[in-house]
């Protein structure tokens, strides 16, 4: 797991990998029931599966992940959310579009999940400790943590090229190999970071 | 400073318009990011100022985008807060072109000058040439810069990573940095008025500026190929003329 925190934000970020996932379905069957299930047993799996759910797919650096973070942390403290939860706003962040539903189609974990990213924001404290969260987190998905270097080998670099839409770009013209991927996560950064002043 | 990130950070440079300071992104991460924080003008009624500063890091953000889909070599954006009036982009670990070619009032002798050009193993001509290549890339994705300084360029040594192959022959890289003022256009008069400020930066700047600018212009033309015979004709249009088109008739 990787920690970090954001001091002027009083935040702290925690983000984990995890590979040879095989409770992906039961996983999103489980977030989808949570967001309507009422009463204290509602609150507490929605607490049990306070995460924001990536499918490294489509993420080509740490950084890129980093980045969806920090705009969504500055979103929800500027009281501008565009979806309801700090997590699932990460996931609208990634997505070059304004389509909500897509944005979770896409970035978000599916049945045929294997690999999955969770990332924890806490936005004030009590911060829970690193043991008590790579603890529960454990608990929670059936797969193998592993370290986030692993996460360009888990990348589908065409289809990052198709849904960020960088097929047409000149500067990609006739490139291949290491330096297309480092240009494709250069683009696919900026992108993120500009989301709010897309045109 | 009222903003709580602007404690976190370094202040290196102070204009009229915005400040710059560096920010560390996380303990983990080698290298901070640029931060420019467009601050509040107390002359401005403060909704007109907000809409402003939105605007404006909003096209500042998206030209560095487009430019970096052109191939033209920009910082990469890292950071829009529009609310608090900042952008944050990469890091660019180099020196000005000002500082290379020594302005005429920085107080260096020429021997120091050298030596910066022969830190980045890199000739004037080449620097030059580069200069000129990289506006015409620019150019070609139809962003105008609208503040074209040596100031607003960058060397850097060129990472032993990233061996493209469109200038295989240099050891250094060019960026082209501050896109506060640009715009868009395609039209040959944009273009000509952004190299006729390049001219007088030049000029004012430099000693003996004249064959330099000459280099600069001949690699932008090599560059922009078909197009640049109307630019050239337009550039000399705009030098009798100044910066502002006539507006008699």
């Amino acid at each position: 797991m990787y920690s970090y925190a954001i001091p002027h934000l009083d935040a702290t970020i925690h983000i984990a990998l995890y590979e040879n996932v095989s409770n992906s379905e039961e996983l999103l069957k489980r977030i989808i029931a949570a967001s309507t299930l009422e009463g204290d047993e509602g609150d507490i799996e929605r607490a049990t599966l306070n995460y924001a759910f990536v499918d490294p797919t489509l993420v080509t650096s740490l950084t890129q992940l980093q980045t969806a973070v920090y705009h969504a942390l500055l979103s929800s403290s500027q009281s501008n959310l565009r979806t309801k939860t700090v997590h699932s706003e990460i996931i609208y962040i990634l997505n070059p579009t304004n389509n909500i539903t897509e944005a979770l189609r896409r970035f978000g974990v599916s049945k045929s999940t294997r690999s999955l990213i969770l990332i924890r924001v806490n936005e004030r404290p009590p911060h829970p400790s690193i043991e008590e969260l790579e603890t529960a987190m454990n608990d929670l998905v059936n797969g193998e943590p592993v370290e986030l270097d692993r996460l360009s080998a888990v990348t589908d670099w065409a289809a990052v090229r198709k849904v960020y839409k960088l097929n047409g770009d000149v500067v990609l013209a006739g490139v291949k190999g290491d330096e297309e991927k480092r240009i494709v996560n250069e683009l696919v950064i900026s992108t993120v970071a500009t989301k709010s002043v897309a045109a | 400073m009222s903003l709580k990130i602007l404690n976190d950070s370094t202040l290196i440079a102070q204009g009229a318009e915005a400040l710059d300071t560096t920010w560390d992104v996380d303990d983990t991460q080698p290298k901070p990011i640029l931060l420019k924080y467009r601050f509040p003008k107390t002359y401005r009624h403060h909704s007109l100022n907000a809409s402003i500063t939105k605007q404006r890091i909003g096209t500042e953000a998206r030209a560095l985008v487009r430019c970096r889909k052109f191939g033209v070599k920009v910082p990469g954006v890292r950071m829009v807060d529009l609310e608090n009036g900042l952008l944050g982009i990469e890091w660019i670990d180099g020196m000005s072109v000002r500082q290379i070619l020594g302005g005429e009032d920085d107080v260096e002798i020429e021997d120091e000058r050298v030596d910066h050009l022969g830190k980045f193993g890199i000739s004037q001509d080449t620097l030059l040439s580069l200069i000129g290549t990289e506006i015409a890339k620019m150019h070609r994705a139809d962003i105008i810069h609208g503040d074209l300084t040596t100031s607003n360029m960058m060397l850097r040594t060129r990472s032993p990573s990233s061996t493209s192959s469109s200038q295989p022959s240099s050891s250094a890289e060019l960026l082209l940095i501050d896109f506060g003022l640009s715009s868009a256009s395609s039209m040959p008069e944009d273009k000509a008025v952004d190299l006729y400020v390049l001219e007088r930066a030049f000029s004012s700047t430099h000693p003996d500026s004249e064959p330099l600018f000459a280099q600069v212009l001949d690699a932008y033309g090599k560059e922009t190929g078909a197009k640049w015979p109307a630019i050239e004709k337009r550039l000399d249009e705009v030098r009798m003329r100044g910066r502002k088109r006539s507006m008699v008739g």
